[in-house]
């Protein structure tokens, strides 16, 4: 990746570390997505009346979008956990974050009173039930944080990133002295 | 420094750099061609989910079946014959409908015997996620659909209520709901078959797709009059709602 260079020794023990992190960060981002997308694929009609329920496009539109989502979420949520292409799978999954979090605050700033859909087949809220959408964007937030530090970092253990792009290569500048930086990719 | 270790070291510049380049050179090559890989699979799931959707609608077009005595475009029930037109889109799994139906069941019969309403009940199948995957809300739907075929609507609907399952529960099943049948004078073999066959179930996923493309989201929702009635603080009408709302609606 670049931008690696110079980094002080200092910082030996941060470059060992922060593999575990992202590892960990890209592990929980694919559970995320495989259970949201694993709760809704049963029922996909239901998909999209949640989706149609934020009032933002037209049936025929959000019925689609229902449909694809689910596959889309569990696809994403299977290429998170190989660990191919880290950093375009964490971006992709940032843009359907901030996707969702738009949806769930324009459907609070317009005062509709929705389940958002997220983890079930949603749409329907029933009428003593209070909508709880400060939890869902915060909950979503936190998934955004997951996909950021993979962005950042998405050199992980245990990836197929790793597997195919074997140990990293020493930095382009020539200078002999440098330490070896081993099994930083694997 | 001697010229020949001055010489060495130039050539072993010269391979780190070769070295260098090559590792470069892969790793571009795979960056490439795992990004086109997880473009493949993120368009080819969506390709599966568009044409899973398709066929799963022409499965339910094809087996759909629209009970002969349904309104509103064969997605209702209707009970009276009064001027104004009341929506009643209820789940059958949903608890909060049962407590709809004992606040202002009785209201609604008598403004029917008053012949001031016309009720057209609309059972939706919203909660199918609520019953362990035996999609009671479609089952009770579809067998509601063959009591109407048979002019049992109500006294099935109310018994189904009275007898409703806990919500997140398996449901009742198909026996219990043939069952409650014949203790409203369902005997008839079509009521059972038709549950049995899941005769009607097709025309319960139609109905909800009518109702949510309606922009109606939750049960019970109340349309009188083409208007949707809340109570006072949200949440589903109480009597007094519906007899005010009917009123104005009549003029």
């Amino acid at each position: 990746m670049p931008g690696r260079e110079g980094r002080p020794v200092g910082n030996v023990t941060a470059e060992r570390v922060w593999p575990w992190i992202s590892t960990v960060a890209r592990l929980g981002l694919a559970a995320v997505f495989l259970t949201a997308g694993g709760l809704k694929i049963g029922d996909l009609a239901a998909s999209g009346r949640a989706v149609y329920a934020y009032r933002l496009m037209p049936f025929e539109t959000a019925r689609t979008v229902g449909a694809v989502q689910p596959f889309l979420e569990i696809a994403l949520g299977l290429l998170l956990l190989a660990g191919l292409a880290v950093r375009l799978s964490a971006g992709v999954a940032a843009v359907l974050l901030v996707v969702f979090i738009g949806g769930i605050v324009s459907a609070w700033a317009r005062g509709l009173r929705i389940d958002c859909g997220c983890f079930s087949a949603g749409g329907d809220l029933g009428a003593g039930q209070a909508p709880t959408y400060g939890w869902e964007i915060l909950r979503d937030v936190g998934f955004l944080i997951l996909a950021g530090i993979l962005l950042w970092r998405p050199v992980t253990r245990f990836s197929v990133d790793g597997a195919l792009m074997g140990p990293p290569s020493p930095p382009p500048s020539p200078s002999p002295a440098r330490l070896p930086a081993k099994g930083r990719q694997r | 420094m001697t010229s020949a270790s001055k010489a060495r070291e130039r050539r072993a510049q010269a391979r780190r750099i070769v070295e260098e380049q090559k590792a470069r050179e892969r790793r571009r090559r795979v960056t490439l061609w795992s990004t086109i890989g997880v473009v493949i699979v993120l368009v080819a799931a969506g390709i599966v989910g568009y044409s899973v959707m398709t066929g799963q609608q022409k499965s339910n077009a094809n087996k759909l079946v629209t009970p002969s005595v349904a309104v509103d475009d064969g997605t209702a029930f209707a009970i009276g014959s009064g001027p104004v037109v009341i929506d009643l889109y209820e789940d059958f799994m949903c608890p909060v409908c049962h407590e709809f139906e004992n606040a202002s069941g009785a209201t609604l019969q008598q403004l029917v015997a008053e012949k001031k309403v016309t009720l057209r009940y609309h059972p939706v199948a919203i909660l199918n996620e609520s019953s362990n995957g035996t999609e009671y809300s479609t089952r009770s739907a579809g067998a509601v659909a063959a009591a109407a075929m048979a002019g049992k609507f109500l006294a099935y609907h109310d018994v189904l209520y009275a007898n409703q399952p806990q919500e997140g529960s398996d449901g009742l099943s198909d026996a219990k709901l043939i069952q409650l049948g014949a203790s409203v004078g369902l005997t008839g073999s079509s009521f059972a078959d038709a549950i049995n066959n899941k005769t009607y179930d097709a025309w319960a996923d139609k109905v909800t797709e009518t109702f949510a493309q309606r922009g109606y989201t939750g049960t019970p929702t109340v349309v009188v009059a083409g208007k949707q009635v809340t109570g006072a603080t949200g949440g589903y009408p109480g009597p007094s709602d519906l007899t005010a709302a009917v009123a104005k609606a009549a003029g």
